[in-house]
């Protein structure tokens, strides 16, 4: 897979792990694949897989069971706050893009609903 | 500990300064590049460690172990197999790795061999640069020590080749032993760095943290090529 040459890869391998399990591509209590079988997918050092993996651990997205390996966790209220702030960093990107388009948060929001009315009558049509 | 430390490495040939004020110390169980353009002294510094250069000043320590013996039975190193005849099937090049090292492990070879899609009748002339290197790599691992040593080990081989060496690095490289491998291009292998160490001006200038490089921004290939901007010294 590939990474951004200029952010660290353990914090880009903790990004794309967070977005799986809010996603639900991984599952509470799914067992990850072991640190070197991610390090061999991913092409990246094994201590960069393990030091995301303990970051995740202490932020509590994984646990880990002796012997056994690391799992995905059922705490619930933690994945949908997760989600929560994901959207939030989306749609605040989102503005932050059209305000340098000259487009203020009104305008904008005029904008995304203006597209958003066009693709659901092209949609219609093609029915 | 460290498993490797050099201190005060000098070296001279013919009168011209080669190596001059190396210092170094890598930790267990890393994956280290050492970069440098081409004579900047990288292959030098390999070859000092592993003991086939001589007569160089200051103290390199391997694994604890300072005496020229003791150091060269602690490091695996990349050979370029130009003293077998060409005429050689590559499992007799094998037979001579077990029969020369103590902690060359034949299981673990046949793993490697097979990994790299290699046939054991086939003879050195009939390789091609990306095999060859296979080979090399495949025998390089199969001693079982602290320190590999490999020195450019993905020049002039294709991009599948390279992929298959940097994968055996991932899958063969136990906890404890550390991986030093020179090039002088960082790009594709800047994933599996966990530290790089730029060589200019016959000394080690700088040793940085993969990541923590690219924490302040910056790229390890930009990282590397800041310290060859004024385009000197080539």
């Amino acid at each position: 897979m590939e990474f951004k040459d200029n952010v660290p890869i353990y914090l880009q391998i903790e990004q794309r792990l967070i977005k799986q399990i809010v996603q639900g591509q991984l599952q509470a209590g799914d067992r990850l694949p072991s640190v070197r079988k991610l390090a061999v997918t991913e092409t990246v050092n094994v201590n960069t897989v393990q030091r995301a993996l303990r970051d995740l651990n202490m932020q509590g997205f994984i646990y880990t069971k002796r012997g056994e390996g690391n799992f995905v966790t059922d705490d619930q209220d933690l994945i949908a706050d997760t989600k929560e702030q994901l959207i939030k960093q989306a749609v605040t990107d989102f503005l932050k893009e059209m305000q340098g388009l000259g487009l203020e948060h009104r305008s904008a929001q005029a904008a995304l609903e203006n597209y958003l009315r066009k693709e659901e009558q092209d949609g219609d049509s093609e029915h | 500990m460290a498993i490797l430390s050099i201190k005060n490495l000098s070296y001279s040939k013919h009168h011209k300064l080669i190596l001059q004020g190396v210092c170094l110390d890598l930790e267990p169980g890393k994956i280290v590049a050492l970069l440098g353009a081409n004579g900047a002294g990288k292959t030098t510094l390999m070859r000092i460690i592993s003991g086939q250069a001589k007569h160089w000043h200051g103290q390199v320590t391997v694994d604890g172990q300072d005496n020229e013996a003791a150091r060269k039975a602690c490091i695996s190193f990349t050979d370029q197999l130009s003293g077998f005849n060409k005429a050689m099937k590559i499992s007799q090049v094998a037979d001579f790795y077990e029969q020369v090292f103590p902690d060359f492990d034949r299981e673990e070879y046949r793993k490697l061999q097979q990994f790299m899609n290699l046939s054991p009748d086939m003879r050195l002339r009939e390789m091609s640069r990306g095999m060859k290197e296979k080979l090399i790599i495949s025998l390089t691992f199969a001693r079982q020590v602290p320190l590999y040593l490999l020195d450019e080990p993905f020049s002039g081989i294709d991009v599948m080749a390279r992929k298959r060496i940097i994968n055996s690095i991932l899958l063969w490289k136990n906890d404890q032993s550390t991986i030093l491998l020179s090039d002088h291009f960082v790009n594709e292998i800047s994933s599996v760095l966990d530290e790089v160490v730029i060589v200019k001006d016959q000394t080690v200038l700088a040793k940085q943290g993969a990541d923590d490089i690219r924490a302040k921004g910056q790229s390890i290939e930009q990282y590397y090529e800041s310290f060859y901007q004024e385009g000197e010294d080539e």
